[in-house]
This record gives C-alpha cells, sequence and structure tokens, in this order.
C-alpha cells in the first residue's frame, strides 16, 4: 500500500513538471518528429506512453540508446500523456527539446 | 545528445531496392543541401553478400565466394535505421557525390568499395556486416 501511494505522488508530480515544459520550453509530439529529434540529437528526453506498441518501443529506445538519451516510459496510455500536455488528442511518444523552466531532466531519467 | 549518424556507421537500409541490405555511412548532410533539403547521407552498401566459407572448400571456390556487390547511393535519414555497429573502412577519397554524377564514374567507385569490402571479409572482421539481416 505504501508502494501505491508512492507512484501516484511521483506520477502527479511528472503530470505537474510535463504542464510546466508545456508552458515554458519546446517539445514535440508524436513518433515522427521523436526520431527526428533524436537524429539531429536535439531531444533531451523522450516519454513513451504505456500501450505504444512493442515494436515502436523498442525502437525509440534502440534511438535513445545511440544517441544516450533517457527514455521515461509513461505511467498512462496515449490518452492520458494527451491530457497531461494539455492536448485535445492521444500523444503516444514525445521529446523535450528545451525544458524551459522545469527540472523535470534533472529528476526522471534516474527512473526508467 | 550524442550525434550517432557518422561516417563508419553501420545502418540499415529501410526503403527502397536496396530494403534489408546493410550499409556503411560514408558522408553525412546534416542540414541537406539545396537539391536534397533535408538530412541525408551518402552510404556504401552491399547489393550481393558474400556466400558462407567453409573449410572444406578449395581456393578457387573460397575466391568465388568471397565475392561482394556493392551499391553506392544518397539516402534520407528517415530511410534508414542506424545500429550500434561501425565498420571502420576508408571510403572517403574513392566514394563521394560526385561520383555519383556519371555512370562510369560511380562504376569505378564501386568497383573500389568492393576491393575494400572483399578484403576486409576476408580478414573475418565486422563479420555481422557481411551477413545477410534475416526477415
Amino acid at each position: 500500500m505504501v508502494a501505491a501511494k508512492k507512484t501516484k505522488k511521483t506520477h502527479e508530480s511528472i503530470n505537474n513538471r510535463l504542464a510546466l515544459v508545456m508552458k515554458s520550453g519546446k517539445y514535440t509530439l508524436g513518433y515522427k518528429t521523436v526520431l527526428k529529434s533524436l537524429r539531429n540529437s536535439k531531444g533531451k528526453l523522450i516519454i513513451i506512453a504505456n500501450n505504444c506498441p512493442p515494436l515502436r518501443k523498442s525502437e525509440i529506445e534502440y534511438y535513445a540508446m545511440l544517441c544516450k538519451v533517457g527514455v521515461h516510459h509513461y505511467n498512462g496510455n496515449n490518452v492520458d500523456l494527451g491530457t497531461a500536455c494539455g492536448k485535445y488528442f492521444r500523444v503516444c511518444c514525445l521529446s523535450i527539446i528545451d525544458p524551459g523552466d522545469s527540472d523535470i531532466i534533472k529528476s526522471m531519467p534516474g527512473d526508467h | 545528445m550524442v550525434k550517432f549518424l557518422k561516417p563508419n556507421k553501420a545502418v540499415i537500409v529501410l526503403q527502397g531496392r536496396y530494403a534489408g541490405r546493410k550499409a556503411v555511412i560514408v558522408k553525412s548532410f546534416e542540414e541537406g543541401s539545396r537539391d536534397r533539403p533535408y538530412g541525408h547521407c551518402l552510404v556504401a552498401g552491399i547489393k550481393k553478400y558474400p556466400s558462407k566459407v567453409i573449410r572444406k572448400d578449395s581456393a578457387k571456390k573460397t575466391a568465388k565466394k568471397s565475392r561482394v556487390k556493392c551499391f553506392i547511393k544518397l539516402v534520407n535519414y528517415q530511410h534508414l535505421m542506424p545500429t550500434r555497429y561501425t565498420l571502420d573502412v576508408d571510403l572517403k577519397d574513392v566514394v563521394s557525390v560526385d561520383a555519383l554524377q556519371t555512370k562510369d564514374k560511380k562504376v569505378a567507385a564501386c568497383k573500389a568499395t568492393k576491393q575494400r569490402f572483399e578484403e576486409r571479409f576476408k580478414t573475418g572482421k565486422n563479420r555481422w556486416f557481411f551477413t545477410k539481416l534475416r526477415f
């Protein structure tokens, strides 16, 4: 029960940090642009929804491994991730290019 | 945050006639060029992989089985899958963009890369690069 409470709190903090990035930072949403940001090494953190197809998830993780960029597996599906970004559409994967005022890059990459 | 589409990187071509073939990046154009306003690179790849050579084979048969057929192409980054492997074969002097302009220059460049690839295959290094990708 303690573990469940802990994940709820960190989950909310991810949402808060993501909201701050949406407001003050630079990001791209969507698979094609995530790969583009990894190829030209602009991406600093990748967030993948939990219902991302496994082949696509592996591909993004492989690119991120080549790039030495952290990947965060978001605890929610693409609908939840879209809502967390403040959008009215589904977002399966997103790439944070410039975190702005948020400390998401410093606090997230430890966890996978 | 580390650029990985650099020369000597082994990649797999995903689209076109050479889909599924392994190639090595010779020169990359990150920002594109006037004719190709997108990130692309010049790759030299294997059109026909060398066959499996066994110890029982005679010298003539080994020579025949170790032949490699190459291609040189400008490919969009989107049509490549990078891998963690590298192939350090010096192709910069042989393969260049102006080698692609005329047919005979291209054939000459392909012949030279064929030599380099074959001698690398015969040493037994970079075995992954010279095995066919099964899919």
